[in-house]
């Protein structure tokens, strides 16, 4: 592919780059590589502006691999985005990045990208122009196209700043309020609980204050808020003088179980009684430092030691170890996840968990009233799986006739029982914005290629902001590939035009951003402040800080009974690198080996070597896990991070389409979920699908790195206990 | 019959004439199966030639080589080859040396079969190259950038040691053919008349030539043995000056040594068998030979598992953590199998060769000849790959056993030494003539010298006279009838 | 190194690692990793994909063990955890590259000397000059060398992919051994700021790839030769020294965390591990 940059435009686009974080220029380098012939020769004598041969710029950005919004350098070197860097200056990675964040330049550079509008004709997709596409655009949502304004979705997952001011303006426009936003990988269900006892639905959790951690399967370092930020806070955590304390409660051991001093498998659905159990014997022996009233008292007596030893599995000494160290290593932090939240009664779970922080004191403490963007309209909308569930009863209803996505995959991420497929089908005009071929596009009437991350305008607003508020801006790190693709906002812009002539003032979204950005309030000229953002990459705006208002909710809680039909559960485990299976395309991230199990490129499912004695199963063998809604067949990998009675498959895997990197690999254990809701808060109740498994007497070699499990003997990694640690290095 | 007629080499009887007539009769028209094994030899060598072809094109991940195991049976089956090498020179040289007479009628085809199981042997480093183009940079050439090889690094010493032991051994051969040389030069016509009045090199039989023979033939073979000696030494130290747990052993110079003798005896006693049946060699490749051939290989292989204890000991009672895991995982582990099996084919199936019975049933000891030959080819295998697969990073162990590609390349190494072999029997002679008729005139010699003593001792007891003969060194009545 | 040079030095030549050795160094970069807060994340080692031009093998390659990963993340049960029914103290990981060894096993038996020793204190490997014998590899107790098996380049970066690649580094060929260089292209870079503004090496001024992007800064790299660098000051913090193996026993404090695999071996690594805490109060 030819790679025409206008270097002179481009510069002018991307204005300056990060002059202190440039590598400074170094001897006129001997060597420039060209791939055959094929790339164009930058000249030594007269290069352009700002281009040196053989130098790389660094240019300020955000990170899009997820919704954390982690500030990036891209290293631009004759044009091209080479590699990514943490942003030292942002405060929500500090310089740092995750694996996805690294391997973001394959999504942005991936041959599988779509590169030119198609629209459906006759039944296949076809290549069109972007003037025939807008113009079938326009006839369908146009001013004049009669579209009714409940009958208009509109699905995007996460999404802050100004483009989700457009998505805004254009539902606004267009009348509508289906705006669905969808993320599989989510805390939902703790935010509610954090809303309704804390006052504030994204406090800052301060870990590196924490002196224990009691975590009930939220993986942080993971999938859980802001992975980044929060390993560089669990670093600190460590580090403190007295080493941190880490108590991971989860039914399938997490990256963040791996780093765990005291990893607990609870009987699966039943962490929410333990949480109850450990505030009963708090609470019994007046660890509590902040007062219970009388009838929450009453109400734990139930959960006694005895009784949460039997619901739970766990022992009772392993409940007093942990309510101790609560009150004797304090200050702690409680955090619950996916696998406790996301269940049936999975806001009560929650709650009870929550309820520690409560009596602990934590509030105020380590959890901290966090800084909101002042400017309300570019918050972040967190996506979540109750709209996946309301778009599946819209789509069952038939009441969308047009429906736009923009870079989700409900088709992927949504249990087969939903029918989103066969919902969609019953849509007249589906638009897809999007970047890759996946199995949601493919469906749709007309797909609009999108830009990547790297190649377009935008503004973020995270969802979690540790520090200060602030806003991270992205900016293009280089040209477009595809010189059919545009960038979102672009495209969001046409199709408000279509409908209101107050946009035809802005030429692009580049435009439109730097107004709006220029615009807002700040020291300086909007010169300066426009100026400084391309440097930093980052508008640090001081927020308004809620108060946080501890105060108690009714917890109603109760196990749920599963039935002997499907006596396992099902753990659709999300985890850092393929997130919720949409970067199963980038090849990196196929090649790096998953933290726990170290396979790659493909599906397993992990289980308890005990249960896979019983079910006569070894590393490798196929099993086949039935649920009432489908079934799965895939490999196992047995380590004692798993509770006997879970069974857990990674997400990611499954691809029907999606590029070549993805497609048809491994299985997609959403797809048999059943349709199961969080009660109090509408989610979809990911974990609660309780499943069959057999042995489907099939072997084959599964695919992991590394040879011995063991360290035979090696003392390759060394442990030793924090005492010796408190002498020679805590406590200076 | 009485001892000395049972433990006679060969029947001292033999015309001259019958023994050029027979060797030349085994040099000419060859039979059908003759043809038949040149084919098989020819296609098994075809299939490596394939595989090299493909594994060159498409590098050594067509040999299904991987992290851990970045050599494998190539190496293996390179100090196989090279292990069989050594069976030439112990025949040929150490046996002259000390004076054994039994060594005459069959080191020919074991001179042979150095040379070309190092021919063989050499390509083995050169295939398992990753870039097998720049194998030139492994030698010393003077070059004006002034990069030279490693000369700490074993593999250089490989180079040299290799290429000294084949020229030595190639040389050695040649001279031990001259005197055979002039007789066929006599004997036969056309292309052949001239190839040996070519390699023949005037020779004429007469005294001064004879005693510049031998004195070359004697200094060659002092050269020879330290040299086989040292190769295979400096073999061993591609593993034993490596830190890796089963290589880094001090006894592996002898224990390769003792290897080589010992999987190069077995491979004498196939061929011999062969030899003899193909080419009805019976009166030259008599079964008392064979039966000193079998003692010979019973010693070596007593020498060779007792320096297997010796490893196992040291690894045992060293205590050295890598060490004792593998030697560990040999006996226990994946290879179990392998390296029992080695142990039954090296240490307890020789013992098979305490009975006469079996030394002088010629069908035994081929079985037994093979069995021996696997168990040293495990062997080596033994050596190279446990190591690779259970080493210091518990993380990268892994298990591999070879792979198609592999298998054919190591397999068409037998088709190509065969190729070699076969080619050889019918162009030189596959038995020293002259030596077995040295041969001949002494045990004739010291037959009727016994005969003559036992006459003597019936006739008048006590009388005794100097037994043995001298050597009749001037005598150009050898080469003729 | 001419025969000349060779004969006239012997004695300073045949000096071996454990008394010196006979490299004169200008820097000895090394690394620091901290076990404790390893999360095994495998972020170092993406971004060591993406940093080094390091091939992606697919399914069929990584399962026959062609994987090109400099930096890996090995992840190990605890042994003792075998007995019960639960991985009660998580998981165990470690990053695993080069070692950078001061006495390196890889160096002597390489045939052609393609891989040696730097004034940086690097094991260097010449991908020109290697001839693919692998010996590099069977020799390293740590099996950190990769050998391209396949010309992995071939099918590693469809179009438009190729134009990630790093053009500071070559794309290896098959036939080549190769391994983690510390980012010897970041080294040259630094290095030749450096020269030209007529000033010392600054710690920190570059990283490698794996200690920049790591979420926990559980990796330090510098210069060991430096006495004021982050990375000496953990060195000599816990008592590791460069040089020959010195047991446990013989540091002023032997529970200090700070420890070189293999160490026994005397290989002298440049990289110095600290051991993970757990707690043992629960």
């Amino acid at each position: 592919m030819s790679l025409k940059v206008n270097r002179r435009k481009f510069l002018k686009m991307l204005g300056w780059g990060g002059a202190g974080t440039a590598l400074a220029g170094c001897d006129m380098p001997t060597t420039v590589t060209l791939e055959e012939g094929k790339e164009e020769v930058v000249s030594y004598l007269m290069p352009e502006e700002y281009v040196i041969p053989g130098i790389g710029v660094w240019y300020a950005s955000t990170c899009t691999a997820c919704e954390a919004g982690c500030g990036l350098h891209g290293r631009v070197r004759e044009g091209r985005v080479l590699k990514v860097e943490g942003n030292p200056s942002s405060p929500i990675n500090n310089g740092n990045t995750c694996l996805m964040g690294q391997a973001a330049v394959q999504g942005h550079y991936n041959p599988d990208r779509v590169t030119s509008p198609m629209m459906r004709k006759g039944g296949s997709l076809q290549n069109v122009s972007w003037e025939e596409a807008l113009a079938e655009l326009n006839k369908r949502i146009g001013a004049d196209s009669g579209l009714k304004a409940d009958k208009f979705g509109y699905v995007t997952g996460t999404i802050s700043g100004h483009q989700s001011v457009l998505v805004d303006e254009l539902m606004e426009q267009v009348a509508s309020k289906n705006h669905f936003v969808h993320e599989t990988v989510n805390t939902t269900v703790w935010n509610a609980v954090a809303r309704d006892m804390l006052g504030d639905e994204t406090p800052k959790y301060n870990m590196a204050k924490a002196g224990v951690i009691l975590s009930f399967g939220a993986d942080f370092m993971g999938t859980w808020g802001s992975p980044v930020h929060n390993m560089g806070e669990y670093a600190k955590f460590r580090k403190r003088e007295i080493r941190g304390v880490l108590v991971q409660v989860e039914p399938k051991m997490t990256l963040t179980g791996g780093s765990a001093d005291l990893w607990v498998a609870a009987a699966p659905g039943t962490e929410g009684a333990l949480a109850l159990g450990i505030a009963n014997f708090i609470i019994d022996r007046g660890w509590n430092t902040v007062d219970v009233p009388a009838e929450v008292r009453s109400s734990l007596k139930q959960y006694s030691l005895e009784a949460v030893e039997k619901l739970t599995g766990v022992p009772a000494t392993k409940i007093k170890r942990i309510a101790s160290l609560l009150s004797e290593r304090g200050p702690s932090l409680v955090l619950a996840g996916a696998s406790t939240t996301n269940i049936e009664n999975g806001y009560d779970s929650a709650a009870s968990v929550m309820l520690l922080n409560l009596i602990m004191g934590n509030v105020g403490e380590t959890i901290e009233a966090s800084y909101k963007f002042p400017e309300k309209s570019l918050r972040p909308k967190q996506g979540n799986t109750k709209d996946l569930l309301l778009l599946a009863k819209a789509l069952r209803d038939k009441k969308l006739d047009v429906l736009v996505t923009y870079n989700v995959n409900p088709v992927f991420t949504a249990p087969d029982a939903l029918q989103i497929r066969e919902g969609l089908a019953g849509v007249g005009f589906k638009v897809a914005i999007t970047s890759f071929p996946d199995e949601t596009s493919l469906l749709a009437d007309l797909i609009l290629p999108a830009n990547s991350g790297m190649e377009e305008w935008g503004t973020h607003v995270p969802a979690y902001q540790p520090e200060d508020s602030l806003l991270s801006f992205q900016q293009p790190l280089m040209e477009v590939i595809h010189k059919e693709s545009k960038a979102f906002g672009d495209i969001m812009l046409s199709m408000l035009k279509m409908r209101s002539s107050d946009f035809n003032k802005f030429a692009d979204y580049y435009g439109y951003l730097q107004t709006a950005m220029m615009n807002m309030p700040g020291e300086g000229t909007a010169e300066e402040r426009w100026n400084s953002m391309l440097q930093t990459g980052l508008l640090k705006a001081s927020g308004s800080q809620t108060a946080l208002t501890p105060r108690l909710v009714d917890i109603k809680y109760d196990v749920e009974k599963g039935s002997d039909d499907y006596p396992m559960h099902l753990l659709p485990s999300p985890r850092l690198g393929m997130w919720d299976g949409r970067h199963a395309n980038i090849p990196w991230l196929q090649e790096a080996p998953d933290q726990i199990a170290k396979v790659v490129w493909g599906s397993w499912a992990e289980m308890h070597p005990k249960k896979a004695a019983e079910l006569g199963v070894k590393n490798g063998d196929y099993v086949k896990i039935t649920s009432a809604s489908g079934s799965i067949e895939t490999q196992v990998y047995l380590h004692k991070g798993m509770h006997p009675d879970a069974i857990a498959v990674p997400l990611g895997q499954g691809h029907e389409e999606y590029g070549r990197y993805a497609k048809d690999r491994g299985v997609n254990p959403m797809k048999i979920l059943d349709p199961l809701m969080e009660k109090r808060t509408g989610e979809l109740a990911s974990f609660a699908t309780r499943v069959k498994v057999t042995n489907a007497h099939k072997f084959n070699l599964l695919i992991k790195m590394g040879g011995s499990e063991s360290q035979a003997g090696r003392k390759l990694v060394r442990t030793i206990s924090s005492d010796v640690l408190r002498r020679t290095e805590g406590e200076v | 019959m009485s001892q000395v007629i049972q433990d006679k080499i060969i029947d001292e009887k033999l015309e001259w004439s019958r023994i050029n007539s027979d060797v030349i009769a085994s040099m000419q028209a060859p039979r059908k199966a003759y043809w038949i094994t040149f084919a098989v030899c020819v296609s098994m060598l075809a299939c490596a030639i394939a595989a090299e072809m493909y594994q060159y094109k498409m590098g050594l991940g067509a040999a299904a080589l991987n992290n851990p195991h970045m050599w494998d049976m190539y190496i293996a089956t390179f100090v196989f080859w090279i292990g069989m090498s050594h069976a030439g020179t112990l025949l040929s040289a150490i046996l002259h040396i000390i004076h054994a007479q039994w060594r005459k009628p069959i080191y020919r085809f074991a001179e042979a079969m150095t040379t070309f199981s190092l021919m063989t042997a050499g390509f083995f480093p050169m295939i398992h190259l990753g870039r097998v183009w720049n194998l030139y940079w492994v030698l010393p050439y003077v070059s004006d950038r002034g990069i030279w090889p490693n000369f700490r690094s074993p593999l250089v010493w490989d180079a040299f040691a290799i290429s000294t032991y084949l020229s030595a051994s190639a040389l050695f051969l040649f001279i031990g053919l001259i005197p055979d040389m002039a007789i066929l030069r006599d004997h036969t016509t056309g292309w052949r008349k001239k190839l040996y009045g070519i390699l023949c090199l005037g020779w004429r039989g007469d005294d001064r030539q004879w005693r510049n023979f031998r004195r070359t033939y004697m200094l060659m073979a002092c050269f020879l043995i330290p040299l086989a000696i040292s190769v295979h030494s400096i073999v061993s130290s591609d593993f034993a000056m490596s830190i890796m747990p089963g290589w880094h052993i001090t006894t592996f110079p002898p224990y390769f040594v003792a290897g080589a003798l010992y999987s190069g005896c077995a491979a004498i006693m196939t061929l011999f068998v062969c030899l003899r049946y193909f080419f009805r060699m019976e009166a030259y490749m008599t079964t008392n030979i064979m039966e000193k051939t079998c003692k010979l290989t019973f010693a070596i292989a007593m020498v060779w598992s007792y320096l297997n204890l010796v490893e196992f000991a040291a690894t045992w009672y060293g205590h050295n953590l890598y060490d004792k895991e593998l030697l560990l995982q040999k006996a226990y582990g994946p290879y179990a199998p392998i390296f029992w099996a080695m142990l039954f084919c090296g240490s307890v199936v020789p013992f098979a060769l305490c009975f006469q019975k079996l030394r002088r049933h010629m069908p035994s000891v081929f079985v037994l000849s093979i069995v021996l030959q696997l168990g040293m080819y495990l062997e080596r295998w033994m050596i190279v790959a446990p190591t690779l697969s259970l080493a210091h990073q518990p993380h990268q162990w892994d298990i591999l056993w070879g792979s198609v590609i592999q298998w054919a390349i190591v397999f068409g190494s037998f088709g190509w030494f065969g190729i070699l072999f076969l080619i050889f029997v019918k162009v030189f002679p596959c038995v020293s003539m002259y030596e077995v008729k040295e041969l001949c005139f002494h045990l004739k010699h010291e037959i009727e010298e016994e005969e003559l003593e036992k006459k003597h001792a019936q006739q008048k007891a006590g009388v005794r006279q100097q037994s043995g003969g001298t050597v009749p060194s001037g005598s150009a009545g050898l080469e003729g009838a | 190194m001419s025969l000349k040079n060779v004969l006239e030095n012997f004695s300073y030549f045949r000096q071996d690692a454990e008394s010196g050795g006979t490299h004169k160094y200008e820097h000895r970069f090394g690394m620091a990793i901290d076990l404790d807060i390893c999360t095994g994340c495998n972020s170092c080692s993406t971004a060591c994909y993406a940093e080094n031009n390091l091939p992606v093998v697919g399914k069929e390659r990584f399962e026959k063990g062609q994987a090109m990963h400099w930096m890996r993340i090995e992840r190990y049960w605890d042994e003792q955890e075998f007995e019960g029914d639960f991985a009660e103290q998580g998981a165990k990981f470690m990053p695993m590259l080069c070692q950078q060894c001061g006495a390196a096993t890889c160096e002597p038996v390489c045939p052609v000397a393609a891989t040696y020793h730097t004034p940086d204190g690097l094991n260097a490997q010449v991908y020109n000059r290697c001839i693919g014998s692998r010996f590099c590899s069977n020799n390293c107790p740590f099996r950190v060398r990769y050998f391209n098996f396949w010309s992995y380049y071939e099918d590693s970066w469809p179009e438009p992919l190729n134009m990630q690649l790093n053009p500071d580094l070559s794309v290896r060929d098959k036939g080549v051994m190769e391994k983690c260089t510390f980012c010897i292209q970041r080294i040259r870079v630094a290095k030749d700021t450096t020269q030209r503004e007529e000033r010392p090496l600054k710690d920190g001024e570059f990283l490698t790839a794996c200690a920049q992007a790591c979420p926990t800064n559980a990796i330090v790299f510098g210069d060991t030769m430096d006495p004021d660098s982050n990375v000496s000051k953990l060195w000599m913090k816990h008592q590791v020294q460069r040089g020959p193996f010195t047991h446990k026993k013989e540091k002023a404090n032997e529970e200090l965390r700070g420890y070189r695999v293999f160490e026994e071996l005397n290989v002298d690594p440049s990289i110095m591990y600290l051991e993970r805490v757990r707690d043992t109060e629960v």
